[in-house]
């Protein structure tokens, strides 16, 4: 197989480096920033380090049908200023991606806005410094930046949601640059958000969820569970494009709720049934929409059809904040390698 | 195909990656939510021949007709990115 290699000459590291960023961006191979330029070297580095053959196919994007295979996924990567041990979480994560019950093509070519949300468990947090405490959903972090940004990297160039030519967002999204952490799971009393789903504490794995937005929500601090949980409920009204939710919640609230004994089931309960709101708010489409996917009775519309679709993870640091994403549709996967 | 001119390469487009690069595309004029009966009857009626054709031709014909315009459309040429419809 040939590989598209280019040889690009310099008089300066200085140089050299604009000079690669300059041909990334007229070739549409970034998202707008600037790239590490990959070589023979470092492409090898980073398949050796995800243990696989470079021309394994790891899975299949749209709207291209671009093949992921690993040396693809290890340009991007390092395009995107990864450390060659974060290929198994970004392998797993497009594993994750590919899975035909994830929506993908919709996230790839749709004029919304929605992006992967993903959300990495276990010892592998530890190994490769993946931020799940303070400001773990912002600047700072390596790890976090740039297998976030590796992820859309994939997304642009091997499924060829080149924007505006394939993908039609009209506004597409900040989250579309990175969005991801780990869970917090040393601040956790509970069951972290993997093993709920049936893996072992001691597995690592990423989950990817299909994410709408970003919500800060301040507040609710001593005022008792139901009052911080009212708080919490009122930031998360019925929405389109379905149920799902993924609640961050801090650790001042994971520690107040703990203490007053509510389990991790009885905060999914209590947020199900206090996220509703009157019929008569919404515009009669989005009622009947609402009712006949099961998130509505009589006189309101409820923000899921259930507890089961309110996935409490725990992260972020010290605080009266919890973070509310529109998220839903998860797929884990077993981070292998590490 | 049936598509507004907004969407209408983006359709060829997507279709190319289900294997159908020469699809026939019977185009209007973007919008038509607000046009009334009348106005939508005319917009169908204008698009009843690329229609037929689409019904009727034989696949080497639309081919053969369609070929070097979908490849513009499906690859435009130095278009990596754009924040207008292509």
């Amino acid at each position: 197989m040939t590989r598209p290699y280019m040889d690009i000459e310099a008089a300066s590291v200085a140089e050299l480096i604009t000079c690669a960023f300059e041909h990334a961006y007229d070739q549409g191979w970034t998202d707008g920033a600037p790239i590490i330029p990959a070589t023979h070297e470092s492409v090898a580095q980073f398949v050796q380090a995800s243990g696989r053959d470079g021309n394994e196919i790891i899975g299949v994007l749209p709207p291209r049908k671009g093949p992921a295979t690993v040396e693809a996924i290890a340009v991007n990567a390092i395009m995107a200023g990864c450390r060659p041990e974060y290929m198994p979480v970004i392998i797993a994560a497009v594993e994750a991606l590919s899975d035909p019950r994830f929506p993908l093509e919709p996230l790839q070519i749709g004029t919304n806005a929605m992006a992967p949300f993903l959300l990495v468990n276990g010892p592998v947090r530890g190994k490769l410094d993946i931020n799940c405490g303070i400001g773990c959903l912002g600047p700072g972090w390596r790890a976090n930046t740039t297998i976030g940004r590796a992820m859309r990297l994939i997304l642009l160039n091997v499924g060829g949601a080149l924007p505006g030519v394939y993908s039609k967002s009209s506004f597409s999204s900040p989250l579309r640059y990175s969005y991801m952490c780990g869970e917090n799971e040393e601040e956790n009393p509970w069951t972290p958000f993997h093993v709920d789903r049936g893996f072992k504490r001691e597995d690592s794995t990423v989950t990817v969820f299909r994410a709408f937005n970003f919500c800060n929500i301040s507040g609710g601090d001593g005022v008792g569970a139901d009052e911080t949980l009212r708080q919490i409920a009122t930031s998360m009204p019925p929405m389109f494009g379905g149920g799902g939710v993924l609640l961050l919640l801090g650790v001042n609230h994971v520690h107040s709720l703990y203490e007053e004994g509510l389990s991790k089931r009885d905060i999914q309960q209590r947020l199900w049934e206090l996220a509703r709101l009157p019929a008569s708010y919404f515009p009669k489409a989005f009622v009947a929409t609402a009712r006949a996917a099961g998130r509505g009775d009589a006189e309101t519309v409820w923000r899921s059809g259930g507890p089961d679709e309110i996935c409490v993870v725990v992260a972020g640091g010290p605080g009266p904040q919890d973070v509310y994403i529109a998220a839903g549709m998860p797929q884990t996967r077993i981070i292998r390698g590490i | 195909m049936i598509a507004t001119d907004t969407f209408a390469k983006f359709g060829r487009r997507m279709a190319s990656t289900q294997g159908f690069p020469y699809i026939v595309i019977a185009e209007t004029k973007n919008p038509i939510r607000e046009l009334d009966f009348d106005a939508l009857r005319a917009r169908v009626e204008a698009m009843l021949p690329t229609i037929i054709d689409g019904l009727t031709l034989k696949p080497g014909e639309i081919e053969r007709r369609s070929r070097d315009m979908a490849k513009e459309q499906i690859r435009p040429r130095g278009i990596v990115r754009s924040s207008i419809p292509v």
